[in-house]
């Protein structure tokens, strides 16, 4: 069963094309990896399905439900991490989560009770009534990564997710996906560390220039590659081009 | 000093001004046109000012009155460096408190080889550039041309350095009390703790009152030909001053006291100096900004349903009211909006205390207009400015309106009640004070609180309109911008338009009262009752149909903004 269906959709912006029709199917219960070089589109793609860029053409299908046909019952479903989120930084790490609470009409008992969890999980006990102002990016991350799950959301969008936490948090949350999967919440994240999507997903996406030139498991991008014994990393920069990179280094040291 | 790094980083403060134009996102368009265009319209129209000014004084065949108007160009000339420099550092203070609640500001680059004296200087002289150096080449072009008829030159000339050694001046003062500032505003607020917020909201409140209170004493308080002549005399006396040094030497020179001219002339510059090498050490001490650490929060988290939702607002429009009233008394580039019942309650003040300090009689009527001043007025503007940026100080974070949950009818209505609740305690308050103050009677304090609610309930919703319309999310330095000018402007416009139209009905009484001999300024009672609840009738009809009308266009430009979300990046 879908969980994300995107057909044909594509994205210019001025003289750049961001995403060039672009077919996925994410399955329900699924981890996807989208991998790519900067600006290969895929925080434009996470974007198209979260309904903040509207494609030049194709349709968003998520949670069986068309974007554009209601994009607000859509958001309630989704749980979303941006690449660089800015937070409201006068607010104290609770009272953001209690207002990212309010934002999704949790109940006030769930909502304390999640909410206390997640805080003792991610180490946030004793520094949550502080402005998050005064928090590390790490904290400010743990913040973002609660304030999107903490609301049971059936689909998560991160993007970057897992960058500036610590050892401890990156763990718990990998974890937490991969439980939450098992549960039936899809995932689809945009990452430039290959062992995390190696380690992670069920399928990855290989991303480059707006086109999706690989999907599948890491089984089945070694046969496409025809790399039978590589890793992640070579296979990526087999596909995307970008492997002879000793030329480069070479002229740089000169 | 490498003065290459140091016209680098003033480059970089010039092009924080640069104007964006269109929505091209990969293409930084400079307007190079407008930005050196203003120094040379300044220069070009000082001329002009200086032309007129001077064939004016040419004109004159009385000879007293000439020589009058001749003694009065000497002292303007000589008391402009220490006026200069009391203007500059009033409105530095005042942008500065805006400044420093911006998120993004210009930092200094310590990871690069560059010196804090460098770094100083940039930071000095960058402060000049813009509006300060507009006025200096404005003046000094006027008093230049101007001085040809009077036969002042030389003495025009010594002004023109005079004032432009006054504005370093000024901006290296700026520049210290920038860097005391800093860490004044971190050492109380470690020391506050909890209670930082409030410390922070109130220090700055009072830090623009007395600031207020200077400006409107200077403007309002003293006539400008009265303060140039009492700066020009005055500033002797004070000789010890080094502030007022550049005006002594003026005053020396227009003497013709050409050694102490030299030494208070040097004197000025060695101070220039000396506040120099102050301020770039203080830099480099404190010029690194820290974020300040404050706990708002201890103890066990209790989540409420709170009073908001109890009025029947959806849990995510009272969250979005409870985080607006926190960003209001917590973002200090925000808390400014608190100034403006003060700033409108103060200059009429003054013009009364001054009225009775000179023993000049006040009319009666005076009270009656202070009174529906103070009630209508401070709430009406707070509720315009509060609706016109109320959606642009979301700021970067703008991106969580995007992706919650939320309807365009929600956001407008908890922006909406928001603006307009705040600006009632306001008028509320203010109408306390406004009372003390000008005794009214109950029948008055009735319609002018009434007249209060219709215009802040109406104008809210315009200005909300167009604060969504032209909503300007961007951060960079000076400050968050919060709306487009142009939308500014029109927002002021239509309200100031409409503020009319709903008070029009009630303006016949005003005048009745006012200029009808025999009656009773102080009560409407002698007027037709009928016909004062007929106007106030009308009014209200015509606030209501304001709000509905901008009520529908606010909706519809809330649903074009929540879908306009595509960001540059791929």
């Amino acid at each position: 069963m879908s969980a994300v269906k995107l057909t044909g959709i594509s994205k210019r912006y001025s003289d750049v094309t961001a995403v060039d029709y672009l077919d996925l199917d994410v399955r329900k219960g699924e981890i996807l990896g989208l991998l790519g070089p900067n600006g290969s589109g895929k925080s434009t793609t996470i974007k198209m399905i979260l309904g903040l860029v509207k494609p030049d053409s194709g349709s968003v299908n998520v949670l069986n439900i068309n974007i554009e046909d209601d994009p607000i019952a859509v958001k309630r479903k989704i749980g979303y991490v941006p690449e660089s989120p800015r937070l409201y930084e006068f607010l104290t790490g609770l009272e953001f989560l209690d207002f990212t609470g309010d934002v999704y009409g949790m109940e006030l008992g769930e909502k304390k009770k999640r909410i206390d969890e997640f805080i003792k999980a991610l180490d946030l006990e004793g520094r949550e009534g502080d402005t998050i102002s005064s928090y590390s990016e790490g904290m400010k991350q743990k913040v973002v990564i609660i304030s999107a799950i903490v609301h049971r959301p059936e689909l998560l969008l991160f993007d970057e997710p897992l960058s500036g936490l610590d050892p401890k948090a990156a763990r718990i949350v990998k974890d937490l996906l991969r439980q939450l999967a098992s549960q039936g919440v899809t995932t689809i994240m945009s990452t430039h560390v290959l062992e995390i999507a190696q380690a992670m997903c069920d399928r990855i996406g290989i991303m480059y220039q707006g086109r999706l030139l690989a999907l599948g498991t890491m089984a089945e991008l070694r046969v496409k590659a025809k790399m039978p014994e590589s890793g992640l990393e070579d296979i990526f920069l087999k596909l995307t081009g970008t492997g002879d990179v000793k030329p480069i280094v070479e002229a740089l040291l000169k | 000093m490498n003065w290459k790094n140091v016209l680098l980083l003033v480059k970089v403060d010039v092009k924080a001004y640069r104007i964006i134009r269109g929505s091209q996102f990969r293409r930084f368009r400079e307007n190079r046109l407008a930005m050196y265009g203003l120094y040379v319209g300044g220069v070009v129209f000082g001329a002009l000012v200086g032309l007129a000014i001077g064939n004016f004084y040419r004109g004159f065949s009385d000879s007293p009155l000439k020589s009058l108007f001749f003694q009065g160009a000497i002292s303007f000339f000589v008391s402009l460096p220490t006026l200069a420099l009391l203007y500059g550092l009033v409105i530095a203070q005042m942008n500065q408190i805006q400044r420093m609640g911006a998120k993004i500001s210009i930092q200094p680059l310590y990871w690069f080889p560059i010196t804090w004296k460098e770094q100083t200087l940039a930071s000095i002289l960058a402060g000049i550039i813009g509006m300060p150096l507009v006025i200096t080449l404005f003046i000094s072009s006027a008093i230049l041309i101007a001085s040809v008829f009077f036969e002042l030159v030389p003495l025009a000339v010594f002004t023109s350095l005079a004032l432009t050694a006054s504005i370093v001046l000024g901006s290296t003062t700026a520049e210290i009390l920038k860097s005391l500032q800093v860490r004044m505003t971190g050492a109380v607020t470690k020391a506050a703790g909890r209670a930082a917020v409030w410390v922070r909201l109130i220090g700055s409140l009072i830090f623009f009152v007395v600031f207020y209170l200077v400006y409107f004493s200077i403007v309002y308080n003293v006539s400008p030909v009265a303060l140039a002549e009492s700066i020009a005399s005055g500033q002797r006396a004070v000789w010890f001053i080094p502030y007022v040094w550049l005006g002594v030497a003026l005053f020396e020179f227009a003497q013709n006291q050409l050694l102490l001219t030299a030494l208070f002339s040097a004197a000025s510059l060695i101070f220039i100096y000396v506040l120099f090498v102050a301020a770039a050490r203080l830099n480099a001490r404190f010029g690194m900004y820290e974020v300040p650490f404050i706990r708002i929060s201890y103890g066990a988290y209790v989540p409420k349903t709170g009073f908001l939702g109890r009025l029947g607002f959806s849990s995510f429009e009272a969250a979005l009211m409870r985080k607006d009233v926190k960003a209001f008394t917590r973002r200090r580039e925000l808390t400014y909006i608190f100034i403006i019942p003060v700033i409108v309650i103060i200059a009429p003040l003054l013009t009364m205390l001054r009225g009775t300090t000179t023993g000049t009689q006040i009319p009666p009527t005076f009270q009656s207009f202070l009174f529906v001043y103070i009630v209508l007025f401070p709430g009406a503007l707070m509720a315009v400015m509060m609706g016109s940026f109320i959606v642009g100080s979301e700021g970067d974070s703008v991106w969580y309106l995007y992706t919650w949950p939320i309807s365009a009818k929600s956001l407008v209505k908890a922006k909406y009640f928001f603006v307009a609740l705040f600006s009632l305690v306001a008028t509320l308050v203010c109408s306390i004070v406004g009372a003390v103050l000008a005794t009214p009677s109950i029948q008055m304090a009735v319609i002018g609180l009434t007249e209060a609610l219709l215009i802040i309930f109406s104008l809210s919703m315009v200005s909300l309109t167009f604060g969504i319309k032209g909503a300007d999310f961007r951060e960079l330095p000076p400050r968050p911008r919060m709306i487009r000018p142009v939308w500014s402007f029109i927002n002021m416009i239509v309200c100031l338009v409409l503020g009319f139209v709903i008070i029009a009905p009630l303006i016949p009484y005003g005048f009745h009262v006012t200029f009808l001999p025999g009656t009773s300024s102080q009560t409407l009672l002698s007027l037709p009752r009928e016909y004062l609840y007929l106007g106030l009738l009308v009014s209200g009809v015509i606030a209501f149909i304001i709000a509905y009308v901008f009520r529908k266009m606010a909706i519809s430009s809330a649903e074009e903004l929540l879908l306009k979300a595509e960001g540059p990046e791929g």
